[in-house]
């Protein structure tokens, strides 16, 4: 697996997380067919403008762990709302939650 | 291939679900259909072969993962393919992944002790761990995730580069399409299902004759799924007893699909064998075997029935549709204390209020209610008065280990083994239309080469003595903490004086689990309480 950074120490900003998310969906994604025109950005969401399907989410979790973290994260609190799974997510909404729990 | 590489030591060529029932009537000549894997049926006369018998759910990832790791579910933590966290109201669903997988791998121990090593199309394998001398490409991972997953970096860049017609989309695990295996499909969808595993079992074989021949591991091992897959939907056509006395066109089309693939994997196996070359042990695994399954029990419904589930309410709307039709519990939490969470876990959960005002069952009464339960399932009755539920598991009689409160309360043991359903569905019982493939708990276990008995077939073993027979065929010790044994007896005599098997350190744990294998307050209090609650604790 390609590691991005050194492991991350508190606090973490959510500004500072955003160009790290980015460089790894930009390798996450580098092979894939998504219509996403441009750079990546805070306001980039997963399934709208990237195609994600609920199994790459799941890997996207396991890669951020492994990569930006370093230590499994409570992830349920950012994809379960309400007792649902939330429909889309940001680059900017994945980044804000990390900022929040490391 | 390097002359100065060595060859390997041993070949290790895992068969998921493979059951003698069909292989022995592969390896013999049949009239009309001549010999179907002539190779493989020299080899076994060539080796020894015994039933190997599988984790007490007879499940891919638990029980590839005691293969890899010499342990029980109860010790290395994976039960299932979905991993579902009760969050009080709500459960949070993911997958399992090899971080969950909490005792070392062979594949690591071989390498700590300097081994080279591929792993190919193994589950539980991703993300590949880090301390890796030699090749990973995982299994059950998508395609779009292959390339991140494979170890070292740069290896899927290289088989694309120098494997002539690789396609991972051909390839690799597509959830959708897993998800037909279990499903009741039309004549076509099960005929292009079957179809559908020739040409990505050929794409597996590529990788693994390429990794062979240019890695020269020590130690390699692949595992080929078709077999598993195959069987779940196309039994009917496979298993002889099952011949109908005047096949029809597609029984005819189905059973000549199967016989192709079981000739390709034939040929795979023969390349590999050759390739690692006459000095090489050989050694056969499957994680369980296979039978045929004719009534479906609908768990979750006769749970409905006892009183313990209620089922989230459906408006009718796409999404609830979607929910309703997916593989995993859709149970109204405010009002359940017993249920099933996936239809391949096989079992019951059982709700436990720890805190006043969760949902569940007080933990003072936990073992009557389960008592209750397990009577009330054995009393079950399909429509000709037969038990449908033979035998009823209690985790801590089964799953011993730091994990075994992850293992479901109950697991299940149907009489046609057959796996449960947790649709929303009347009856709780009813008869399939045809019978399909299903696990049996007792799958193979085959070897042959230098110092291997000739022609012999041995007692059955556990599935825990695949990974210490596989380490000692590597010339290494023991862990002590494995919980099986070498299979001393598949042997010569003169070969196994001069091998003996030796003892060694206990297996690792992985840094990032040893960091967290000091137990916290709370995972302290858990353990006590489950303690409390089998009343082994006061």
């Amino acid at each position: 697996m390609n590691d991005h950074s050194e492991p991350l120490h508190a606090p973490t900003d959510a500004e500072s997380l955003v160009p790290r998310l980015v460089a790894l969906l930009e390798d996450f994604t580098q092979d894939w067919d998504h219509e996403l025109s441009g750079q990546m950005t805070r306001e980039t969401r997963l399934l709208a403008d990237l195609g994600f399907e609920s199994i790459d989410i799941i890997q996207l979790v396991v890669a951020i762990e492994e990569e930006i973290t370093h230590k499994k994260m409570p992830f349920d609190q950012l994809l379960l709302k309400d007792g649902r799974y939330v429909d889309d997510l940001s680059i900017g909404q994945i980044a804000d939650f990390l900022a929040r729990h490391l | 291939m390097s002359a100065s590489q060595p060859p390997p030591q041993t070949l290790f060529i895992g068969l998921d679900g493979c059951t003698y029932t069909i292989l022995d009537e592969l390896i013999r000549e049949r009239p009309g259909e001549g010999l179907v894997m002539p190779f493989l049926a020299d080899l076994i006369g060539r080796g020894v072969r015994c039933k190997l018998r599988s984790t007490p759910n007879p499940l891919t990832p638990p029980a590839w993962t005691t293969i890899m790791t010499g342990k029980g579910p109860g010790s290395h933590g994976v039960f299932d393919f979905i991993r579902a966290e009760d969050k009080g109201g709500d459960v949070y669903w993911t997958l399992y992944d090899s971080r969950d997988v909490d005792s070392e791998m062979i594949w690591s121990i071989a390498s700590r002790a300097g081994k080279k090593i591929a792993a190919l199309n193994f589950p539980l394998t991703a993300p590949p761990p880090k301390d890796i001398n030699g090749a990973i490409v995982p299994g059950f991972i998508p395609a779009k995730h292959l390339r991140r997953n494979s170890h070292p970096q740069g290896l899927f860049e290289r088989i694309k580069q120098d494997v002539p017609g690789f396609d991972p989309k051909e390839l690799a695990w597509d959830f959708d399409k897993e998800k037909q295996a279990m499903e009741t499909l039309s004549d076509a969808d099960m005929e292009n299902w079957v179809r559908y595993h020739l040409p990505r079992e050929e794409q597996w074989f590529k990788i693994a004759e390429y990794v062979l021949t240019q890695e020269r591991p020590d130690l390699m091992a692949v595992m080929f799924d078709g077999t598993d897959k195959i069987q779940h939907q196309a039994w009917q056509f496979l298993d002889p007893r099952l011949a109908p006395a005047q096949p029809s066109e597609l029984y005819r089309r189905v059973r000549g699909v199967c016989l192709d693939y079981f000739r390709n994997l034939d040929r795979y196996i023969e390349r590999l064998v050759t390739a690692a070359g006459p000095q090489a042990q050989v050694y056969f695994a499957s994680d369980h075997g296979f039978t045929a399954t004719v009534e479906v029990l609908r768990i979750n419904s006769y749970l409905e029935d006892l009183g313990y589930l209620k089922f989230a309410a459906n408006d009718g709307s796409e999404l609830a549709r979607r929910r309703e039709a997916a593989d995993f519990a859709n149970v109204d939490w405010s009002q359940t204390v017993a249920y099933c969470r996936t239809p391949s876990s096989n079992g019951i959960h059982i709700r436990v209020a720890s805190n006043p005002g969760d949902v569940g069952i007080p933990k003072k009464d936990y073992q009557r209610f389960r008592d209750k339960l397990i009577e009330q399932l054995k009393a079950l009755r399909n429509d000709q008065g037969e038990p449908v539920v033979v035998d009823v598991l209690k985790r801590e009689d089964w799953f011993p280990g730091p994990h075994m409160k992850d293992a479901c309360d109950l697991t299940l043991v149907l009489r046609d083994h057959g796996f449960v359903s947790i649709r929303n569905l009347k009856p709780a019982v009813v008869r399939r239309p045809n019978p399909i493939g299903t696990h049996h708990p007792d799958g193979i276990f085959i070897a042959c080469g230098p110092g291997v008995k000739a022609g012999e077939t041995l007692a059955r073993r556990q599935i825990v003595d695949v990974a210490p027979t596989l380490l000692h065929s590597l010339g290494l010790p023991i862990p002590e903490d494995f919980e099986g044994a070498v299979a001393e007896n598949f042997f010569e005599p003169d070969w196994l004086a001069q091998h003996p098997v030796r003892a060694g350190a206990p297996t690792r744990r992985r840094g990032e689990r040893e960091q967290t294998q000091e137990m916290d307050a709370q995972e302290k209090q858990q353990i006590i309480e489950q303690l409390q609650m089998l009343g082994y604790m006061e």
